[in-house]
């Protein structure tokens, strides 16, 4: 059998790094960012955040292969701030959400919780 | 804060959690305040990226049964397996205290059934023992939820058949192995009256007779006649039925979710941050970055934001409390953030 292995999908190779960035000489302030052992759960997110913050220019990615787990991120900014500090504001930014969103989640599930009370709800 | 804010609709009221129904197996909510991505990255994650146990390599002392020998050992690796707290686990591969396996990796599970009487006999889930220590009290266990507390059946022996195997259960996820799931199943919806048209539905006279009502089309406003499409529209409110198979809870999936995408967005700052500071260049210091030709006016070279550092050193460890400061207490501060970097975010 010639299938990859399935860790393939999630493990760094020897000496692979997560993300390495290129500097897109065709254009000005942007560059494309390869993620390693990443797919859309990343990159879509990566996306959608980054075409929030108003020096974005523009934001995109593309799945190369799909036999393969990676994905290029191209980011184009205004010349305010540079695409790697793009990202790394994006990524800060959509941990604080996910911060957020945890507390919530705990906040609510504790209150419904509280409600059912007594194994009508959630038991065990 | 150290950068400029991002301007974003999502920055008012951040993302908030409805529960509409939760039991001791699944968990039914509404989330708001965020997109489309993020809202499915957190359904991908939570299928395919949340760790659990489960049964890896099978040692078959005895196998008189009819089931051949790899057929009873995929379904011993189907099996739930308790999953609580699975932190305390290493994954077997990045284990430091062993060369093989140890307890601090794995959990032995071992079963030895004969079948002695004229009645055929049934081998279940609860048949499987935990053999020496394990990482905590809970992990690994097999799940057993029926009232007669026996669990999944593996096998069906006769008079005079044996099975006796030794399981070494381990850690991992469902983009390895399926059976690694914790969910068996993650509902995500939205838009009930598809306002949005994200999706045509097919009909044979009028779409709106022939299929059935979303439950949560009720918790929307239906479009009004003649109403025109809303180009600008985008998704807002997102329902979850995520169905736990039993190894966790079904908060703690969620919560796990969570933590392994802000692990993952924490690899990435880190990656990219990496040797900054010093080195003005940043990444471009590395020889992969610098190999093509560059004209000046694109540069990372030189130009004002390059040596701005501002988000990177100070920021972090000394109690900057910037968009996640505060997460030193969460569960976040002991993952890749942390990890014994000059850059000083630990």
């Amino acid at each position: 059998m010639n299938a990859p292995d399935r860790f393939e999908l999630f493990l760094l190779g020897e000496g692979e790094k997560k993300v390495t960035e290129q500097t897109d000489t065709r254009t000005a302030n942007s560059a494309v960012f390869t993620f390693n052992k990443e797919d859309h759960t990343l990159a879509n997110m990566l996306r959608a955040h980054l075409l929030k913050d108003q020096h974005v220019t523009f934001a995109g990615y593309k799945v190369p292969h799909p036999l393969f787990a990676t994905f290029e991120l191209r980011i184009q900014t205004d010349s305010v701030i540079s695409p790697k500090e793009a990202l790394v504001n994006c990524c800060k930014s959509l941990v604080g959400d996910l911060e957020t969103l945890s507390r919530e989640f705990t906040k609510e599930y504790e209150l419904r919780k509280m409600v059912a009370g007594d194994g009508t709800g959630i038991d065990q | 804060m150290e950068y400029d804010p991002m301007i974003m609709d999502t920055e008012a009221t951040g993302p908030s959690v409805k529960i509409t129904e939760a039991g001791s197996h699944h968990v039914d909510f509404e989330l708001q305040g965020v997109d489309l991505a993020f809202a499915n990255s957190l359904r991908r994650v939570v299928l395919a990226e949340v760790p659990t146990m489960a049964i890896d390599l099978v040692e078959f002392s005895a196998n008189t049964s009819v089931l051949a020998d790899e057929f009873i050992a995929h379904r011993l690796g189907l099996i739930p397996l308790n999953s609580k707290n699975v932190d305390d686990v290493a994954y077997s591969r990045d284990c430091d205290l062993c060369n093989d396996r140890c307890e601090n990796c794995s959990v032995t599970l071992s079963l030895h059934a004969r079948c002695t009487g004229d009645d055929i006999m049934r081998v279940y889930a609860r048949d499987l023992v935990v053999d020496g220590g394990r990482a905590n009290q809970w992990v690994g266990s097999p799940v057993i939820t029926d009232p007669e507390g026996l669990g999944t059946v593996i096998c069906k022996l006769r008079k005079g058949q044996e099975l006796n195997v030794k399981c070494i259960a381990k850690k991992g996820i469902a983009k390895e192995h399926a059976k690694w799931a914790p969910t068996s199943a993650v509902g995500f919806e939205y838009d009930p009256h598809n306002k949005l048209r994200h999706t045509e539905l097919w009909f044979e006279e009028d779409a709106s007779k022939e299929w059935p009502k979303s439950k949560y089309a009720d918790w929307e406003e239906p479009p009004q006649e003649g109403e025109p499409f809303d180009y600008d529209a985008v998704p807002e409110r997102f329902y979850f039925e995520v169905e736990s198979v039993g190894n966790l809870e079904p908060d703690a999936i969620i919560q796990q979710g969570i933590k392994v995408l802000q692990q993952k967005l924490a690899s990435v700052i880190q990656t990219v941050t990496e040797g900054e500071g010093g080195d003005i260049n940043g990444m471009n210091g590395a020889d992969d970055y610098n190999n093509g030709p560059r004209s000046p006016d694109t540069g990372m070279v030189g130009s004002g934001w390059q040596g701005d550092t501002g988000y990177t050193t100070p920021g972090y460890g000394g109690g900057n409390a910037s968009t996640w400061g505060a997460g030193a207490a969460t569960p976040y501060g002991a993952t890749p953030y942390g990890q014994s970097h000059s850059n000083g975010w630990s």
